[in-house]
């Protein structure tokens, strides 16, 4: 589970950046992510949308440790992500769709690598390792360097080192982005599994057909704040407009 | 510790099958020695001989003086005489290559000879490296000519030759061998380990920060259970056995080169291989530990902090001068090593790597070192670690 309560979270800006937004911004900080609350369930898929730069990454960036959180909390399955990082990260499997893999390392290498970091045990991961290796028949390219793998036989080591551990919560970071129509797909299945093994997920997307075919539950996220956040049958019921394409436009428009 | 060695083993892999990192730090440090000394003494002996054996071409404007000069000079096989030149015409000459010199006797030479004063001998030649043993070749057969003179004076005179010499000095060179080529190299062997050190560290360096910032492999590995200080350390320790095994390599190079160097006299060898003797390396290379953790850990935080490979090769090339510049302060003649000069990073070990090679070096200033250069590689380890927990370092542009 994942409980985020009040989250904030400020960057300070630097002349540049200052410049880039313009003459009428004077402020020398950002809250790229403010007062953010939600919460996502064991067996359920939690969907964060938003445009570009409306603070999806740097939420999701936090759930993983990745950043501290200025104000507000974060727990996932119980440990709070700034006093017990390491607990958190033991239980966290996280991907992007810019993640890279190590070009000069073969899918064994780097999936042995991620799993000793994990300190799993050889018999454990040894298993672990067959079940995956297998289930996305990796076993032909395993030991093969990662720059020579094709974009998909990538994304599916990726996957693998992503699972290895049998993380309990995963965060997925626009995992589509940039990947073509097959290795997408390998995706959306492999966030459906997660749900089916009662794993926590969290996924941000900018996509609609992906929304449709996997929340459980929304929120919208813009300008840092949630201007939705509830079951996605709820949203469907309440829609004011044709299509949830068209209805997300709405909000982020009255926002 | 069972963390940091997996980091560690992972990035060695990593970059021993980077073959960039290969190359810096195996193939250069170990070839570049060896082709040096071949190249350069193959070169140096070819000149010389050259040089010596060349037929010189002397332009002789005697003006009826020192018919025994000139008869010498026609008695030998290893000139060529060249005469009824005029004198406006010896710089021409020699610039266009007709003439390797012009030798103008003053029209009283035999005049003043014989009123025993000096005759003078105007000498027109064109000073290169190259041309410098023909010089020197012609120098000696005017002194020849000038003892015989003398000679003659003496004799004439009814006095002892000897009476010139009114004081003998006895020089007594208190140096060792090792000591003087110790000196003599030891100022170009510590630029050339500092530099090892320093190419040897630099693209795992940039590989394993940027290279891994721009991969898009850095975030998920932050996101493994591993703190942030055993990345950085599995990182670190990778830059800093690829640094110091450059310097290894470079030694095991020049060990090479100077066993294989047969142009070397045997006595200038055996003094070499005794200062390369195997205590000295060995103290060498203890110096060099810290300086690679001092160097590994300056890399490190420019590469962290860059976006991509490229950026981090930018922002690193400065720091070349700021490497080379000691090392050749460290070469300047009257630089040596003291209390404050053993204070200051890669000077002091430059500086100190030429004593330790001479045998001159002592235990207080030794410490000294070593006291400067473990504070300078801890406090820029600990400045790279502080670095690296940084949000704006590790997520900058992104």
């Amino acid at each position: 589970m994942i409980e985020v309560s009040n989250l904030t979270k400020t960057f300070k800006l630097n002349r540049q950046q200052k410049r880039e937004m313009g003459p009428t911004f004077t402020d020398s900080t950002i809250d790229a992510v403010k007062e953010v609350s939600f919460t996502c369930q064991p067996g359920r898929i939690f969907t964060l949308l938003g445009p570009n730069g409306a603070g999806k990454t740097t939420a999701l960036r936090m759930i993983a440790t990745l950043l501290k959180p200025t104000a507000g909390t974060i727990k996932v399955c119980g440990y709070d992500v700034v006093k017990e990082p390491q607990a958190v990260r033991r239980r966290l499997g996280f991907l992007t769709g810019t993640t890279g893999l190590y070009d000069r390392l073969t899918p064994l290498e780097v999936v042995k690598y991620y799993a000793d970091l994990h300190g799993m045990e050889e018999s454990t991961f040894l298993r672990r390792r067959e079940e995956l290796f297998s289930l996305l028949d990796i076993h032909e390219f395993a030991k093969r360097r990662i720059g020579k793998l094709s974009s998909g036989m990538k994304q599916k080591v990726s996957i693998v080192r992503t699972l290895i551990h049998d993380p309990e919560v995963i965060v997925f970071d626009e995992p589509t982005a940039g990947l073509d129509v097959i290795a997408s797909r390998h995706i959306m299945d492999l966030i459906r599994d997660c749900r089916r093994a009662g794993k926590t997920v969290i996924f941000s997307t900018h996509r609609m057909g992906e929304v449709s075919l996997l929340s459980d539950d929304l929120a919208i996220i813009h300008k840092g704040k949630l201007i939705y956040n509830g079951a996605y049958k709820d949203f469907l019921n309440q829609m004011r407009t044709e299509s949830v394409e068209d209805e997300f436009i709405r909000l982020v428009e009255a926002a | 510790m069972r963390t940091f060695r997996t980091i560690f083993k992972k990035e060695l892999i990593d970059s021993l099958r980077d073959r960039r990192t290969l190359i810096m730090m195996v193939i250069i440090p170990l070839l570049l020695f060896p082709l040096l000394m071949t190249i350069s003494t193959k070169i140096q002996v070819r000149q010389m001989r050259r040089a010596q054996e060349k037929i010189l071409k002397i332009g002789l404007v005697t003006n009826g003086n020192a018919e025994a000069f000139r008869q010498t000079l026609f008695a030998r096989t290893d000139v060529q005489i060249v005469e009824n030149l005029h004198v406006d015409s010896a710089e021409a000459l020699i610039l266009s290559d007709s003439l390797d010199a012009v030798m103008v006797f003053a029209e009283d030479f035999d005049q003043e000879v014989g009123a025993l004063r000096a005759g003078k001998v105007r000498l027109y030649f064109r000073s290169a490296e190259d041309r410098d043993i023909g010089k020197r070749r012609l120098l000696d057969l005017i002194s020849d000519f000038e003892k015989s003179v003398v000679s003659r004076r003496f004799k004439k005179l009814n006095l002892d030759e000897t009476i010139l010499k009114a004081v003998r000095v006895q020089e007594k060179d208190v140096a060792t061998q090792k000591e003087k080529i110790g000196k003599a190299i030891g100022g170009f062997l510590p630029y050339i380990f500092v530099l090892f050190c320093y190419l040897g560290a630099l693209y795992p360096a940039i590989d394993l920060g940027a290279g891994e910032k721009e991969r898009g492999t850095l975030e998920t590995l932050l996101t493994s259970p591993a703190t942030r200080f055993q990345i950085l350390l599995g990182k670190f320790g990778v830059v800093v056995l690829t640094g110091v095994m450059s310097a290894v390599v470079s030694i095991v190079g020049l060990f090479l080169a100077v066993r294989q160097a047969t142009e070397i006299p045997p006595e200038l060898l055996s003094a070499i291989l005794g200062i390369l003797e195997v205590k000295s390396i060995l103290l060498v290379l203890t110096l060099l530990v810290p300086l690679t953790i001092f160097l590994a850990a300056v890399l490190l935080s420019i590469s962290i902090y860059a976006k991509s490979f490229k950026e981090a090769q930018s922002l690193i090339s400065p720091l070349m001068i700021v490497v080379i510049v000691p090392v050749f302060i460290g070469l300047m003649p009257g630089i040596t090593l003291d209390t404050t000069t053993a204070l200051i990073p890669i000077l002091n070990v430059s500086l100190a790597t030429k004593a330790i090679l001479s045998g001159t070096m002592t235990a207080g200033l030794l410490s000294e070192v070593y006291v400067s250069l473990i504070l300078f590689a801890a406090a820029s380890l600990y400045g790279c670690a502080k670095w690296f927990e940084r949000e704006e370092t590790i997520f900058r542009g992104s």
